[in-house]
């Protein structure tokens, strides 16, 4: 974990705080949900991964769309951060691709990947990130990030071999979750200095916190909402 | 509401320290194969010495309940009141002496105080901050103006070679489960207390109890440190009870106390966002705290909060942690009242200094913190 030379300021403190209180409920409540629940309990069949795969891939592919138009709403005082959103938009704008090829290598069709439609719980999520990324200056989008970024870096590693293990799949089935846990660690180091140079006032930090609450909850309802398209 | 202040401690451990090597004398040896996690798990914890109320020779003198009355007596030799003018105990343990009846009866007995309320409250750790909250309510209250508070715990007679052997826990040639050779060589025994009265004592320090806040988060996690019960082979926990014997149950490797060490990493961040939660809410300036008293098992996972708190913006510098895990151990329910009593007596509190308790239990993930404040004997009475 990145930790700063200097003490950061009081209101990026805070903003890390409540950011990190918003992670910490997300991740030990998605046990809860029952797809989550039973694969932690090594009780998932195949047909599990592949659905898990299958719900994924709409919202995937939406993920540098919705960066990318935020980068575009973020006017000439916000560059550095409008510099990071366009990055980081180049960065993931081929990544559903990793997880079509998981869904053939165990056995699907990509034909059927493709098609599936998004379910409840993405068109949601999907919904409420391109209305976020409309609004001028959208720095509340960081919350937004911060959730995803973490999926990857903290969650999709465990999930990925925990899979793997229990269905007895190679690597390379798994490669969304194997890709997104080696390299999203440097983003969240960015996402860490773009929250410093966003939170300049409390307004600024509350946005960032709320808009991570909201796409916690919008990210969980999509796993509840598995094939409920 | 009336204030209530701790206004005495004390506490009891059995027999003289025992330094790692001479660990085994007390609670045995298993065959060579079995052992192997207990020296990676003495590395992690950093404990150099503890106490067993298990004798060398593999008997004792001791019974919990027999241990937390030693250690009222201590308390209660500090005091400026006599044990009758106290009119609520409050006893925690992890597993007590007897299943039926709870703890506190039998501490009450042991003391051959006049009848008073009683409560026993069983948990793990976090069942010392039950009891502590329910004396700090009765006196706030009203209910009582004097209460005793105690946490006892014997660990060590269940880490004993008989109680393994002719288990399913117990394989030849192999090692001892990782979740149950984890606490054979973290635990041990003893007990400490509080009194809590309703006024500061007339000399002295006191520590007057601001807030207490204890929450549970069972809701997302299985249970962590388990004892009385077997995983029945799909993953759920089978009790004792329901096996179809009592020969069956032990053979089955019920009665082992385990701990997945793997869950307790996991439950870490819980633990610190609700250190987080009272930061936000204005309980806890982590700048203002003189004493940090954290009950934690091992030395490993204090450094894994420092680098999550540091991370967060609210970290309590490292000289101001207070510990005694390395000399006292791991003393369970006891262990929070160790350090107060260590704390204390080692003199160097001043009024008005802030002192934070952190509790946290591993069973099925609780945590538990308190803010005290360090006042003399003219601290103004509300």
């Amino acid at each position: 974990m990145n930790i700063p030379q200097t003490p950061p300021t009081d209101l990026v403190a805070t903003t890390h705080r409540a950011l990190a209180q918003v992670w910490i409920e997300f991740e030990s409540t998605l046990v809860q949900v029952p797809i989550v629940a039973r694969m932690l309990a090594g009780r998932w069949r195949i047909e599990d991964y592949r659905r898990l795969l299958a719900n994924l891939r709409q919202q995937v592919v939406e993920g540098s769309r919705w960066i990318s138009r935020a980068a575009s709403h973020f006017g000439p005082e916000h560059e550095e951060l409008r510099s990071l959103f366009v990055e980081h938009a180049r960065a993931e704008h081929r990544d559903y691709r990793m997880l079509e090829d998981d869904f053939v290598a165990v056995g699907g069709q990509r034909s059927e990947i493709v098609s599936t439609p998004k379910n409840i719980g993405s068109e949601a999520l999907s919904a409420f990130m391109y209305h976020a990324a409309s609004q001028r200056d959208p720095i509340g989008l960081l919350g937004a990030m911060f959730i995803i970024e973490g999926l990857g870096n903290r969650i999709a590693g465990p999930w990925g071999r925990m899979i793997a293990e229990q269905l007895s799949l190679p690597d390379e089935a798994v490669s969304f979750f194997l890709y997104h846990s080696q390299n999203d660690a440097h983003h969240l180091e960015e996402f860490d200095r773009a929250v410093d140079l966003a939170v300049t006032d409390r307004t600024a930090g509350d946005g960032i916190v709320r808009h991570a609450r909201i796409v916690a909850r919008l990210y969980r309802l999509q796993l509840e909402e598995i094939d409920n398209v | 509401m009336a204030t209530a202040y701790i206004t005495a401690s004390g506490q009891f451990l059995p027999g003289d320290p025992v330094p790692n090597e001479r660990m085994a004398d007390h609670i045995g040896l298993l065959p060579e194969a079995a052992e192997r996690v207990g020296r990676t798990t003495l590395r992690q914890n950093r404990i150099r010495t503890r106490h067993y109320a298990m004798g060398a020779d593999g008997r004792t003198d001791w019974t919990v309940a027999g241990m937390v009355a030693e250690a009222i007596r201590d308390t209660l030799s500090q005091a400026e009141i006599e044990g009758q003018a106290v009119g609520y105990l409050a006893t925690a343990t992890t597993q007590n002496d007897l299943m039926v009846p709870g703890l506190a009866s039998q501490v009450h007995a042991a003391l051959g105080l006049p009848p008073m309320e009683v409560a026993s409250l069983q948990s793990v750790c976090a069942s010392s901050m039950m009891a502590l909250k329910s004396a700090w309510l009765q006196l706030r209250a009203g209910e009582h103006r004097a209460a005793l508070v105690g946490g006892g715990e014997f660990a060590s007679r269940y880490f004993r070679p008989g109680f393994y052997q002719g288990t399913a826990t117990l394989t030849e040639g192999k090692p001892l489960p990782a979740d149950a050779a984890f606490l054979r060589w973290t635990l041990s025994d003893g007990a400490a207390a509080v009194l809590l009265e309703t006024r500061p004592a007339a000399r002295g320090l006191s520590l007057r109890i601001d807030w207490l806040s204890l929450r549970s988060f069972a809701d997302r996690f299985d249970p962590c440190m388990t004892a009385g019960a077997v995983d029945d082979g799909s993953g759920r926990l089978l009790p004792w009870s329901h096996h179809a014997n009592i020969g069956a149950a032990a053979q089955a490797g019920a009665f082992q106390l385990r701990q997945d060490v793997a869950a307790l990493h996991r439950m870490l961040p819980v633990w610190l966002s609700e250190f987080m939660r009272l930061v936000d809410e204005g309980k806890i300036d982590p700048q203002a705290v003189d004493w940090f008293c954290c009950h934690y098992s091992a030395h490993s996972l204090r450094e894994e909060m420092i680098r999550l708190a540091t991370r967060a913006g609210c970290m309590i510098p490292e000289e101001r942690w207070f510990s005694n895990l390395s000399s006292k151990g791991n003393v369970g329910a006891a262990s929070i009242f160790l350090i107060l009593d260590d704390l204390i007596r080692g003199g160097s509190l001043r009024e008005g200094h802030k002192v934070l308790l952190a509790v946290p239990e591993s069973g099925q993930c609780i945590m538990a913190y308190a803010g005290l404040t360090v006042v003399g004997p003219e601290e103004k009475r509300e």
